[in-house]
């Protein structure tokens, strides 16, 4: 249902007060914090200051006026929100905070990032066409996991760069100071944390079903399919992933390989180290792939698959109404199209009719040569030129099978980003093309 | 430490962790001597000498070591060996007398006897004593972790060309040995077990009610009444279907659109499948834009089914149509046409118009 924006904003007014008062209260007791504890008294004042504008905001709200994101920041973001810049900029801020994570985990600056992060939040649920988004019942658990991965991730990191630190310093982890914590008992202490944590969730998930509606949907149909379609929340990385792969590399091949390759790792690790405590400087390499297969790769790309495909699974910006006649040219070809008919000038190779299956499939490995040669180059010549170079140390201290295993996944995971550029870049659909054996890749 | 029981949890652990990083064989706490391999008559002064020796390395540094800084040490060697002495230059001298007594509690109550005769050969029991005896002398056995980093550092340490060394294969603990076949298992009573006991019984049954079911299954699957539309229907006039036209009426009953359009500049009737070729779903046809649009994953196709954008590898299928004798077109749904396959010049496919 779309509605006026007038409506709209004496619909979410009261909710949004609500909002900016609890964010108030949230801040007036870090202030507090700050101030008792840690005895910063300037950084005291700059909070109660913020309390103070936050709850002249939430004032305004109350009266029916909550602010609004201003249009031409709205339009910004929007056209912002491309698939090319959206990945890019994702993967760039990423770099960013793993870069400057000694600034970044700081936590007060970690607290400042949450308070604009929520402010954001509240100013864009102004704006209607982002509140039928995001305020969807559908979708709340995927907002909340944006905050629960911040704030894990935020966790894990601060540690891991005290850690570093004190490891540059020659002093053990954090872990290892708390060597009376080095046991616990079963009962009490597990057991009644368990009950805390089943009580909290057991009443978090009434009051949640209490407020929200179900989702319902009009019944099934087998020839109707809701526009867009989308998979459950924690699939829709891998339905984005179907949009650049054949079904059968998307669906059945690369997630096998990525559940094999999880159960690899115990294996492919030779580091022995950081075990027990969170470390980065420690163990660089397996930090790094797998926040990129995690972040990077699903996060990510769960949040664009919730946020911004719309219907016809076309792009929409967060405050761009889903418009299921929007035009988008997205013509892709073939890498055999490209070399064949743009580079050579000619048409595909095709077998005459009236070929013999084997005359057939010879003049369909002459028509992808390009697309074997390049996959299996990727696949079967990068990673002997990896250990000669930037993996050589690695390569002697795995050994040659395990150096393969964990070169070729590498390379598998990387393929996935790579595919995706390419197809918005140059439209590029496939590089191996044969719909005839169901082969694609 | 002569009493596991009356360690503290900490320091179980770091003796633990000081033992795996000497390869495992070490008898710090073990309760039995060596004397299990080599009767103690027969123990000659090397062998005595070196279990004496184990625990050394470690008590050494840890002389004034917290147990926390002691766990650091154990995890992570390079920091543990090398800085801790670093930080506490001053603490070993004064420390001397008092770790002679860490040493001998260290050894086990048993080896006593044992241990004596290498006292008995290495002159002292002084700690700082054996502790240069055991740094400098290129003794045989496992090493420990730090003396293998020494080891492995001392070449790396070149600065012609970095060599990279792989770390040792880890020694296989006890309980990680392969252990030896029972003598009583034989592989021709097998049969006899399987068939002859209550175990046997149960697997036939099971195999039994497996195979009824299955059975029943294969039967469901063919049922008595198909409530489905027929496969083969009549869809009207070829004038009611004007040139450029798509229609969607037969979509929800049969899943087909009735199309006609051009192909390869031939104006043609078909019935296209209204199923997606990439993954399945049911796209949807946009007039404004002239295309069918898949909404899974974006897959889109041209008016005669030709794929041109998303995912989708292959064009739709068509089904087969015919004029009819009383003029009116039927599809023929038992029949698939795949562009890709070069079927769509069969003339079963098309009605010319």
């Amino acid at each position: 249902m779309h509605v006026s924006p007038e409506a709209h904003l004496a619909n979410v007014a009261h909710g949004l007060g609500v909002f900016y008062i609890a964010l108030a209260l949230m801040n007036s007791i870090a202030a507090l914090y700050v101030w008792q504890r840690l005895k910063q008294t300037g950084t005291a004042i700059a909070l109660t200051a913020f309390v103070a504008l936050l709850a002249m905001v939430a004032a305004a709200a109350m009266g029916g006026m909550p602010p609004e994101m201003p249009a031409g920041v709205k339009a910004v973001i929007n056209n912002l929100s491309g698939p090319v810049t959206y990945t890019l900029g994702t993967t760039v801020l990423l770099v960013v905070l793993f870069v400057g994570r000694k600034f970044f985990s700081q936590p007060l600056v970690a607290w400042a990032m949450l308070n604009a992060s929520l402010v954001l939040m509240g100013l864009s649920m102004a704006d209607s066409n982002f509140f039928s988004i995001v305020g969807k019942p559908d979708n709340v658990p995927i907002v909340a996991m944006i905050f629960l991965v911040g704030y894990f991730t935020w966790l894990a990191t601060y540690r891991a760069v005290q850690n570093d630190e004190r490891d540059k310093q020659g002093l053990p982890p954090l872990e290892a100071m708390e060597d009376e914590k080095e046991k616990v008992l079963v009962w009490p202490d597990l057991v009644y944390t368990e009950l805390i944590c089943m009580v909290a969730l057991t009443a978090i998930l009434m009051i949640w079903a209490i407020l929200l509606q179900a989702p319902l949907e009009e019944p099934a149909s087998a020839v109707k399919t809701p526009n867009p379609s989308k998979a459950p929340w924690y699939f829709l990385g891998l339905q984005e992933m179907l949009v650049y792969y054949d079904p059968w590399w998307a669906g059945v091949v690369l997630p096998s390989m990525v559940i094999g390759g999880l159960i690899l790792i115990p294996f492919l690790d030779y580091n022995k180290k950081g075990n027990g405590y969170y470390t980065i400087a420690q163990r660089p390499f397996s930090y790094l792939v797998f926040q990129i297969g995690f972040l990077d790769l699903w996060i990510t790309l769960i949040v664009l698959g919730t946020f911004l495909r719309g219907p016809n699974w076309n792009f929409f910006g967060p405050y761009e109404f889903w418009d299921s006649h929007k035009v988008e040219a997205l013509n892709n070809i073939n890498l055999s199209d490209i070399f064949w008919i743009k580079v050579m000038g000619q048409g595909l190779p095709t077998a005459p009719t009236g070929a013999g299956a084997m005359m057939k499939l010879w003049y369909i490995l002459q028509r992808e040569w390009l697309g074997f040669v390049l996959v299996i180059g990727y696949l079967v010549a990068l990673p002997p030129l990896m250990a000669a170079t930037v993996f050589r140390s690695m390569f002697v201290k795995m050994g040659f099978i395990r150096y393969m295993l964990m070169s070729n996944l590498l390379l598998l995971m990387i393929a996935l980003p790579l595919k995706m550029v390419l197809r918005w870049s140059f439209n590029l659909k496939y590089i191996i093309s044969i719909p005839e054996y169901f082969l694609n890749f | 430490m002569a009493d596991p029981k009356k360690m503290s949890v900490a320091d179980i652990l770091a003796a633990a962790r000081k033992k795996d990083s000497q390869g495992g064989d070490a008898p710090a706490v073990k309760p039995e001597p060596p004397a299990e391999a080599a009767p103690p008559v027969e123990a000659s002064a090397p062998d005595a000498a070196a279990p004496a020796e184990k625990p050394k390395p470690k008590p050494a540094p840890a002389g004034k070591m917290s147990v926390a800084e002691m766990l650091a040490a154990a995890r992570g060697e390079k920091p543990g060996a090398a800085a801790a002495p670093a930080a506490k230059p001053a603490a070993p001298k004064p420390e001397a007398p008092a770790k002679a007594p860490v040493a001998a509690e260290a050894r086990p109550a048993a080896a006593k006897p044992a241990a004596k005769k290498s006292e008995a050969a290495a002159g002292t029991v002084d700690t700082s004593s054996i502790l240069a005896a055991a740094r400098t002398a290129a003794r045989p056995g496992p090493v420990s972790k730090s003396e293998a980093v020494a080891k492995v550092a001392e070449p790396a340490a070149k600065p012609a060309k970095e060599k990279i060394v792989a770390p040792p294969m880890p020694a296989k603990p006890v309980y990680a040995q392969p252990k030896a076949a029972a003598a009583d298992e034989d592989r021709r009573s097998f049969l006899a077990v399987m068939l002859g006991t209550a175990m046997g019984l149960g697997f036939a049954s099971m195999a039994v009610v497996g195979g009824l079911w299955s059975l029943a299954l294969a039967r469901f699957m063919f049922p008595n009444v198909l409530t489905e539309p027929p496969s083969r229907f009549k869809v009207g006039f070829p004038a009611n279907f004007p040139p450029g036209s798509v229609d969607e009426k037969f979509k929800a009953q049969f899943g087909v659109w009735v199309v006609n359009a051009e192909y390869n500049g031939q104006p043609q009737i078909v019935a296209l499948k209204s199923v997606c070729t990439h993954l399945g779903c049911t796209p949807n046809w946009l007039d404004g834009e002239q295309k069918f649009k898949c909404p899974c994953h974006g897959s889109g196709f041209y008016k005669d089914g030709i794929n041109f954008e998303g995912p989708a590898p292959r064009p739709l299928e068509r089904y087969a149509i015919r004029l009819a004798d009383d003029g009116q077109l039927e599809v023929d749904k038992s029949k698939l046409f795949q562009e890709e396959l070069g079927q769509w010049s069969d003339a079963a496919c098309f009605v010319p118009v």
